[in-house]
């Protein structure tokens, strides 16, 4: 999906002046949110995978450290990083890098430096779009002096921006629907700015209305948030999302008439794009795994055929005929190329949404920069309106593809106008089903008493907000702004799960935070659950500890499959896999003190040092001496035999532990399985 | 990848077929096959016509037989079909009881039973009764019942739901023999109490068919509960649709819980009322004998060449150079947020649903009383409050346990019955083949009626409806595209009602199933073609194809009328976009640039050539000075020409 002619280079411009941290007591501070903002966007950036370059300017910043500074220009200013690829050392920057600063710099110089970089940096390498995100509360003073240069410069070299301010502006206009539209608002909070704002952050909302508005216009005001209309809608960041691909063809009704169109899918349902590679478990490599597919005769020896011996065939009810794909391209079905023609047109009431089908929407236009065209689709367009009345289309993509039948109705708009053409079923696809009718039955008719607490639980639950002075309805829950938790769980599942690679290298923290993670998640899953029935791969230690508690199994039995899946992980050599087996260690020497199982947890731990030793596993072993699990002493369970002194030197080093050590591990035998020991 | 796959299905999007496949859940997992016993009087009443040009009872069960079958073929070919004749002078079945003939046992539809089915067509079909099986005096009802229940118990696969459709426009089979009447009406009842559905399909008889003389005893009582009665069928059009309410039957994809609130939960059942039907998979054939192979996927090793056991592969992906590896039972459990079911979120007005936010083909939900007790009762408050209210239901919907939620919203929907008293839903799936009926000679899908016979603008008994609630998928945001759109340029009122005249000129009425999709029906006809060793298999007619010398004639002068009114003389609507290069540059933008510096526009508007400037480049002339014009050209050079003025 990452395709070179939708490439976008982002500057991310941040004010961490000192203004920015500051907060009424309980609230998250204006900078601590513009990170939060900061991180998602740069969350989705890394996981889309897309060719996008990210850069990121701060200003307020103690130093300075940008290409214009000089004298007294362009201070306290800090280009963070260049225009490149974003990454997780960049999230990791945003995350814990920039610190508040305690100068304050005029946004308006900032945002030269930003335009200074674009310019540069871009120097060679083709971009769709550039674009500027300013993070700022607008508490610093600015010189207005080169605004209008500024502006004037964004336009030419086709830089856009986007305001992300602690509070919400006013907004008026923009593209709202008619007739849905104008009854209904979507916008949250109060349309004006709250109170408590300086004299000179209402001198930067002007200023930053007066950008916007001669940048895109009226819609420009649609491009400051509020931070936390961004945090509550990912989607905000327009200038980085999907783009439709235009089709172009000929609207046609009957043989003579033609309106030369262009239409853009607007809604299909995003899927997660990447998928998940099939990867041998011990090499964690790709290349190492192949699949093959075989045909063979139904007889008892499943008689093995090369692909060469067999032909294509379809099922005909009890028959099945042999049809060869030349055959079948030459015979089938082929539609003559790419159109959109009108079959007809009936009342829209006749055409149920309970019919619509297919995966996508389309908003069809007239052809871009034809006024002839756009004034014939638009009399279409109305006299559909006014008449009530929807078209019945034939559509095919292009040759390839198999034709369609679909709606096209009208759909007028402040700022535009176009047809929506949503596919419709053919008579195959249909399913008639009957049903006992609901509303003559005796059985299921609810009583007065019924009704009216439905009535109640209705009018409780309304997620809507009626006006009726201005005769508005304003939406509390709208849907369509709400972005999918799927793509937000798998951006941070893998944010979690890469962090957890990278910072084990650096030092232990996170190792820390995840067993206590998993310790919660017992108390809550597990139980919930409570139908483990064996230790499973996926959450081993939790599933033991079910398993010992509930007794469920013997702890021999429990503790056989917890070894046997630490054994696993441990052939992986993974650290990933490493910090699992620790958890199951750690699981299984808790239970063990509880259930006063701890010999049969010294035998294991003796047996591990020594299989560490012959596979070489060092790297685990340092983990088990770091987080200081070693044998259960007398003082733990009573017991056991090893002494605390005995126990520490069992973690010592190698060359020390041997001798001392050499004794306990005469009753350990066979090291080369671990189970026999226990 | 191109944005814009469509439906077209090949061999490489089998795994997309069979995630389909998953969410189709109900339609693919197997739990038997139904079996199907078409039972029809062939007394001598059932070949008499009242009129010269009506098919006789006889002939319109047989088409109607027919049709079921060729309907199978494609849509269930692994369901079992039978045809029996009662009252014939030749006998043939297992017990060797009189006057019944068993033409065809239970098995699979297949060409050859359609072929033989075809033999009994028309006057020919007639005579071909006649001089091979023949009309007896005399039957035995409970006799044919024996037999039928005979051949239920002959077949060795399991079936999940066994029914008998009775054809016959004889309303008093043993008005004379009162002992025959009465075995006749125990053995429907044992046939009953074994799970056997008996469904009388009676054709128009003389004077009318009148059920309470013998047959309300016999049928089966299921049709109180629905609380519809059928009429007689005197057309072979109401016949087909009846046949085909009861011969398919619904199959649930789901039955989850809906929890109102934390205390009270029903339980639903989520159905399918459209699904994309597909060509089906092709098979593997050995090249020597025909038959079909088996396949088998093996992961090995590339360097040891040993096989891999699913334990022994992990799930991983790779982001800006670093790797994530996760067990396959681990990157399910990603997936997995709350437990299947609906949660209520609340309630907004119907007028809010926006028809444009289509994300993908609706669901039926409707009652599931065997989970909860009382479901009924309290999904019928729902509905009936949410009609009155005119609310739909916000709820989280998690189809399946590994599956992340969607919002939907639940619309009601009230019941329609149409003239006929079967639930107006679209009809099952038609069988292609052409002979004989052919749908397309029968409804010929026309969406242009011929001139003079428009619908009536008033008729709108066919939006109808089964009460319960229709399940709309509403986007996420991540769904949405902004797309550039055009500016808008309006047509002014000449234009539109010239317009209005072209559309009342191509009036139709919309029916769901007017369209056949002519993919499937050519390949179904070249599989007729092959398996019936025809030359040249039959085109299917293409009934998405416009008619447009139909639509030409009604258009008249209408078009060149419209084309006056709205494009310039040397203007060309089919031309190629030569502007392509053009079109690919200003593409980032949703605006085309026009750039004006001051002074053009101070001299345009000085010598008062403004209105030479196309629409757009005024637009953008006033947003480049934050002028609010309208959106009418007059209206926009009045700002500028202010604004200069003043300047």
């Amino acid at each position: 999906m990452a395709r070179s002619w939708d490439k976008a280079a982002v500057v991310l411009c941040m004010d961490v002046g000192l203004a920015m941290s500051n907060s009424f007591p309980g609230e998250e501070s204006p900078f601590e949110l513009a990170k939060k903002v900061m991180t998602m966007f740069v969350q989705r950036q890394v996981f889309a995978e897309n060719k996008d370059e990210v850069a990121l300017v701060l200003f307020g910043t103690d130093g300075t450290k940008n290409a214009l500074a000089a004298g007294d220009q362009y201070q306290n200013i800090t280009v963070h990083r260049h225009l490149m690829r974003p990454d997780f050392d960049l999230l990791e920057d945003i995350e814990s890098k920039i610190q508040p600063g305690s100068q304050q710099a005029d946004l308006l110089d900032a945002l030269i430096v930003c335009m200074d970089l674009i310019q540069e940096e871009t120097l060679g390498k083709k971009f769709e779009k550039r674009h500027i995100e300013v993070f700022t509360d607008l508490s610093s003073p600015f010189s207005r002096d080169q605004l209008d240069i500024i502006i004037h410069n964004l336009k030419k070299s086709g830089i856009s921006l986007q305001f992300f301010l602690p509070f919400p502006i006013g907004k008026q206009g923009g593209t709202g629907d008619r007739g849905d539209g104008s009854l209904l608002s979507d916008h949250h909070g109060p349309s004006f700015p709250p109170k408590g704002i300086t004299e000179q952050q209402k001198e930067g909302i002007q200023m930053v209305k007066k950008v916007m508005m001669s940048l895109e216009g009226e819609d420009g005001l649609e491009e400051i948030y509020s931070f936390s209309e961004a945090l509550r809608q990912l989607c905000v960041f327009k200038k980085t999302e999907r783009r439709s691909m235009p089709w172009s063809c000929q609207l046609t009704i009957g043989s003579n008439l033609s309106i030369k169109i262009v239409a853009y899918k607007s809604i299909t349902q995003e899927k997660v794009k990447k998928c998940w590679t099939v990867v041998d478990a011990r090499t964690l490599k790709k290349e190492a795994i192949q699949k093959e597919t075989v045909y063979c005769l139904n007889d008892d020896d499943e008689t093995e055929v090369s692909k060469e011996d067999t032909i294509q065939g379809f099922r005909y009810g009890s028959d099945i005929i042999p049809f060869s794909k030349v055959d079948e391209e030459q015979m089938k079905y082929k539609s003559e190329g790419k159109c959109f023609s009108v079959l007809g047109f009936c009342r829209s009431s006749q055409v149920h949404m309970k019919y619509f089908m297919g995966n996508q929407v389309l908003k069809v236009f007239a052809a871009k920069d034809d006024e002839a065209a756009a004034v014939a689709l638009s009399s279409l367009i109305h006299a559909l309106d006014e008449l009530d009345m929807v078209a019945v289309v034939r559509y095919v993509y292009n040759e390839k593809t198999n034709p369609q039948v679909g709606v096209a109705f009208p759909l007028i708009k402040d700022a535009y106008e176009c047809l929506v053409y949503i596919q419709l079923p053919f008579m195959e696809d249909l399913r008639q089903y009957m049903f006992p009718s609901l509303k003559n039955n005796r059985k299921c008719t609810p009583t007065e008493a019924q009704l009216s607490a439905v009535d109640a639980l209705i009018d409780s639950m309304s997620l809507v907000q009626k006006d009726e002075e201005e005769g508005t309805i304003e939406d509390l829950f709208p849907t369509s702004k709400i972005p999918n938790p799927q793509f937000q769980r798998l951006f941070q599942g893998r944010k979690k799960t890469i962090y957890f690679f990278s910072s084990h290298e650096e030092g232990p923290t996170c190792k820390k935070l995840k067993t206590e993670e998993e310790e919660a998640h017992f108390s809550v899953s597990s139980l919930a659950e409570g139908s483990v029935t064996c230790v499973g791969s996926v959450n081993p230690a939790e599933n033991f500890r079910v398993l010992v508690r509930q007794k469920k199994a013997t702890f021999e039995e429990a503790s056989h499959q917890l070894i046997n899946h630490i054994e696993q992980f441990l052939d992986t050599n993974e650290t990933l896999y490493f910090m699992k087996s620790m958890d199951c260690i750690k699981a299984f020497r808790e239970e063990a003190i509880q259930f006063s199982e701890e010999q049969r947890f010294n035998n294991f731990l003796k047996a591990l040092r020594e299989k560490v030793e012959v596979k070489q596993l060092n790297h685990f072993w340092e983990i088990v001496v770091h987080d200081g699990v070693t044998l259960i002493t007398k003082d733990e369970a009573p017991g056991s035999s090893v002494t605390t002194e005995e126990a520490k030197k069992f973690l010592a080093p190698k060359e020390n532990a041997n001798a001392d050590s050499a004794a306990a591990f005469e009753e350990g035998g066979d090291v080369d399985d671990l189970l026999e020991l226990i | 990848m191109s944005g814009w796959e469509s439906y077209y299905k090949n061999e490489g999007d089998e795994e997309e077929e069979q995630e389909e496949g998953l969410e189709a859940g109900g339609d693919y997992s197997y739990s038997g096959r139904d079996s199907l016993i078409f039972l029809v009087d062939a007394s001598r009443a059932m070949f008499e016509s009242q009129d010269e040009d009506e098919l006789t009872p006889f002939d319109m069960s047989i088409q109607c037989i027919r049709s079921v079958y060729t309907n199978k073929i494609i849509s269930s070919n692994r369901d079992l079909l039978a045809v029996v004749f009662y009252g014939t002078k030749k006998d043939k079945n297992s017990v060797n009881f009189k006057n019944i003939y068993v033409l065809q046992e239970l098995d699979n539809p297949g060409v050859k039973r359609v072929q033989e089915l075809d033999k009994f067509k028309g006057q020919e079909g007639k005579k071909y009764f006649e001089d091979q099986i023949g009309h007896g005096s005399d039957y035995s009802l409970s006799e044919v019942l024996w037999v039928c229940a005979n051949l239920f118990s002959d077949v060795q696969f399991k079936m999940s739901h066994k029914r008998i459709m009775l054809f016959t426009n004889e309303d008093d089979p043993h008005g004379d023999d009162s002992a025959k009447a009465s075995r006749a009406r125990t053995k429907a009842g044992d046939l009953r109490d074994t799970g056997i559905f008996l469904d009388l399909m009676h054709l128009k008889k003389r004077g009318g068919f009148d059920t309470s003389l013998f047959y309300r005893d016999v049928i089966i009582a299921e049709n109180e509960d629905i609380g519809i009665h059928f009429e007689e069928s005197s057309k072979l059009e109401d016949l087909l649709r009846k046949v085909r309410a009861k011969e398919t039957r619904k199959r649930v994809l789901s039955r989850l819980k809906l929890k109102l609130n934390k205390d009270v939960t029903l339980t639903v059942g989520i159905y399918n009322m459209v699904q994309k039907a597909y060509r089906p998979p092709p098979v593997r054939l050995y090249r020597e004998t025909n038959e079909p192979v088996k396949t088998k996927t093996r992961t090995f090793n590339v360097n040891t060449g040993s096989l891999l056991l699913p334990s022994d592969t992990k799930r991983s992906q790779t982001y800006s150079h670093r790797q994530i590896v996760l067990e396959k039972e681990e990157t399910e459990e990603l997936k997995r947020f709350d437990e299947p079911g609906f949660i209520l979120i609340g309630f907004k007005p119907l007028m809010m649903l926006k028809k444009h936010h289509y994300l993908r083909h609706s669901l039926f939900v409707y009652p599931e009383e065997s989970l909860i007790n009382g479901s009924s009762t309290l999904f019928s408050a729902l509905l009936t409050k949410c009609l009155e209210k005119e609310v739909m239901a916000v709820c989280r919907y998690t189809p399946r346990r590994n599956s992340p939620p969607c919002f939907v919203a639940l619309v009601p929907q009230e019941e329609e019955l149409d003239d006929q008293k079967i639930q107006v839903a679209p009809p099952a799936r038609q069988g292609p083949l052409s002979v004989g009926l052919s749908r397309q000679e029968h409804w010929s899908g026309l969406p242009c009626p011929p001139p003079g016979d428009l619908p009536d603008p008033g008729d709108l008994t066919h939006i109808s409806c089964i009460s319960g609630f229709q399940l709309v998928f509403l986007p996420y945001a991540d769904d949405k595209r902004k797309v550039p759109f055009t500016e808008k340029v309006m047509a002014n009122p000449e234009q539109v009602d010239k317009m209005k005249a072209i559309v009342q000129k191509l009036r139709f009425k919309y029916r769901s199933d007017s369209f056949e999709n002519p993919v499937l029906q050519q390949h179904f006809r070249n599989m007729e073609a092959l398996a019936l060793d025809l030359m040249e298999p039959e085109q299917a007619v293409d009934l998405t194809l416009p008619k447009t010398e139909v639509m030409d004639k009604r258009l008249g002068s209408l078009v060149d009328e419209f084309k006056e009114l709205v494009y310039p003389p040397d203007y060309n609507p089919e031309g190629k976009v030569t502007k392509r290069k053009k079109d690919d540059e200003s593409y980032g933008s949703k605006r085309p640039k026009v750039e004006l510096s001051e002074e053009e526009l101070k001299a345009h508007v000085s010598k008062g050539t403004l209105g030479k400037l196309t629409v757009p480049a005024l637009k953008e002339a006033c947003r480049m000075y934050g002028l609010k014009g309208g959106l009418k050209k007059q209206e926009l050079l009045d700002v500028l020409t202010e604004h200069f003025q003043k300047a």
